[in-house]
């Protein structure tokens, strides 16, 4: 709640300033073509790529790759917005920021010409196609333990049932949690109306009585303390791979509602200085065997067909992946203007009336 | 009778204060154990009790992400907590011992930056720095940290100078010291504790701040708590729980050496008086 208000205010002085002084920005420093850079600075998630994979990468081009780490994608965006773009060559976002920050101007297009590995990636997976390069992606949807659950799920519905009071654990944050009781009730699940919105909050607030904890939803479920969980495809993962035997866990067989897919991609920000490289990494990073490694460490979800393929067995048959409405599902969208009925209703689940 | 009432309602009293005490120590130290206790877990994500191991801590010291972060945030304090003290007791003497013009309003300025959300004092640096081209790293954190380390030094520092300190500045300053010496070895002396606890505040501040270094900090380094709180999507490794292990453990010996330092000294001048 109060990190919310004060994002919230932080926005509004952020806009207040750009609007007042824009225009004034230099134009990034030309890199010399003739020498390549030896640096790359990535802003991404934490435990999200492997570190052999980048070791080899500075090794081949003879580079030094400085990660640094975001605790929520509201972090990239704000320093993004704030015009701090020019520190990083690669962020990563996710696709329900793409809109914004193309028409806000904050992202550079890509030279695909340089990045001939694209091609390995799903077209059908790749929205704002000139502006990004699809990483990894993620299922959001519903497992449960089979021993403890008291219930079979079937739905979204499901979850607001009284026998599960106490038994949740659940990914957090307003845009994540407002689609799935969106759906449930029938609109759409980027609706606008404020209506539907405030019905949606009523729903939240029962699955919020059945909620036990928000965030770590893979611990809670190893652990015993939730029987059922809304999470990510990849925590899923590692949740099953951990119990490995014992595992009890099956995914919710949905019989209608969709669930939600969403990317997380890399964009070159506008006024990055080591473009050249940056193209070399994501090259490198599309690259078949390359991200068929990677999956091995980061078991989620992959637009990169030609990855997949090359994966191994293990990834292929991991059973948090193995459900039958892969292609019922929604994305994310920007939702503009209503982002702000969103988050009052959200604190309000949050904090109470 | 009346007696026997007394020792009761006394005997009663005490009672509750212990209990009262040992709940408050409870809900303050439980986690840290816990948290403790799963640095010897023998498991990858202290997911559950899995069984004992001390791997973390050798795996630790070849975390260098970890041990850098760390050592990044230590010079960061260490740079934070000199600066601010430093401007802190300047600041706090000038605005104790001198009237001017425009004195109420600084002294209520300071509470700004205390009172604002940082986020919001973060977010303005953020935008100052990139548009002066000022480079986010270690410079533009260090400058973060000390926009509210310095107000809370400067506050506790102020509660510190009392009025009777002027008499002895002005009989050292009759006995023949410059302004200097009287400051060294008189004005200095005196508001010591009140410097030292705003060190200790300062240093606590900067140390685990994650609001102001998460914005400001650059691509190639970050502080330590800003690395564990991007630990939180996947999980905290007990690598981690090992590192605060320890660095609790320094801060006890820290303390308890202090204090035995502290008994020894007083011991001393006791026994120099007695002579």
């Amino acid at each position: 709640m109060k990190k919310l208000i004060s994002m919230l205010l932080a926005l509004i002085l952020i806009t207040g300033l750009l609007t007042g002084c824009g225009g004034t920005n230099t134009g990034p420093v030309e890199n010399g073509k003739a020498e390549p850079s030896t640096e790359l600075n990535i802003y991404m998630w934490q435990q999200y790529i492997s570190d052999d994979l980048i070791a080899k990468f500075e090794e081949e081009n003879n580079a030094k790759v400085n990660l640094s780490y975001m605790s929520d994608n509201a972090d990239a965006i704000t320093k993004l917005t704030a015009g701090g773009g020019q520190e990083y060559d690669l962020i990563m976002t996710c696709d329900a920021y793409m809109e914004s920050l193309i028409d806000g101007g904050y992202i550079e297009k890509i030279n695909f010409e340089n990045i001939p590995n694209a091609s390995n990636i799903n077209e059908s997976y790749w929205t704002a196609k000139e502006y990004c390069v699809p990483y990894l992606m993620n299922y959001i949807y519903v497992v449960y333990n089979k021993d403890t659950c008291p219930i079979e799920i079937n739905g979204y519905n499901d979850l607001i049932d009284p026998a599960l009071k106490g038994q949740i654990a659940t990914i957090d944050g307003a845009r994540n949690l407002f689609p799935i009781a969106l759906i449930a009730l029938g609109y759409d699940p980027n609706s606008t109306n404020e209506s539907e919105i405030a019905e949606a909050y009523e729903w939240l607030v029962k699955y919020n009585e059945n909620v036990v904890a928000y965030g770590n939803a893979e611990q809670n479920l190893t652990n015993g303390t939730a029987s059922v969980a809304f999470t990510y495809d990849g925590n899923a993962s590692w949740a099953m791979s951990e119990l490995g035997d014992k595992n009890n866990l099956v995914i919710a067989d949905f019989e209608s509602d969709p669930v939600q897919l969403g990317f997380d991609l890399y964009v070159v920000p506008k006024g990055a200085k080591h473009v050249d490289l940056a193209e070399k990494f994501l090259n490198y990073i599309t690259d078949p065997q390359v991200m068929a490694a990677n999956l091995v460490e980061y078991p989620y979800s992959c637009p990169n067909d030609a990855a997949v393929e090359a994966a191994s067995d293990a990834y292929k048959n991991d059973p948090a992946r193995d459900f039958d409405y892969k292609e019922n599902v929604f994305f994310q969208k920007d939702v503009g203007e209503a982002i702000t009925i969103y988050n009052d209703y959200y604190q309000k689940l949050k904090v109470g009336e | 009778m009346s007696i026997s009432k007394k020792r009761k309602r006394q005997r009663m009293e005490e009672f509750i204060g212990t209990t009262y005490s040992i709940a408050i120590y409870a809900i303050l130290y439980i986690p840290v154990l816990v948290m403790m206790m799963f640095s010897f877990n023998n498991q990858r994500y202290n997911y559950y009790w899995n069984g004992f191991t001390t791997q973390w801590y050798t795996k630790l010291f070849s975390n260098s992400a970890l041990i850098e972060s760390l050592w990044y945030s230590v010079v960061i304090a260490v740079l934070a907590t000199i600066i601010s003290v430093t401007i802190g007791t300047i600041g706090a003497l000038g605005l104790k011992k001198y009237e001017f013009r425009g004195k109420k309003f600084i002294n209520e300025m300071l509470y700004i930056p205390i009172i604002v959300p940082e986020i919001v004092m973060a977010v303005a640096l953020l935008v100052i720095f990139i548009k002066v081209g000022f480079a986010l790293g270690m410079g533009s954190i260090l400058i973060g940290h000390c926009t509210f380390c310095i107000p809370y030094a400067v506050v506790t520092i102020k509660g510190r100078i009392s009025g009777d300190g002027y008499s002895l500045e002005e009989a050292s300053m009759d006995l023949g010291a410059n302004r200097i010496q009287t400051f060294i070895n008189v004005t200095l002396p005196s508001i010591m504790p009140g410097v030292m606890s705003a060190a200790f505040l300062s240093f606590t501040l900067s140390i685990d701040d994650v609001v102001m270094s998460n914005m400001l900090a650059g691509a190639k380094n970050s502080t330590l708590p800003v690395l564990i709180l991007s630990m939180n999507k996947s999980g905290v490794t007990p690598d981690v729980n090992a590192l605060t292990t320890i660095m609790i453990l320094i801060i006890v010996i820290a303390m308890v050496l202090n204090n035995l330092i502290k008994n020894a000294l007083k011991k001393r001048k006791k026994t120099e008086e007695t002579i």
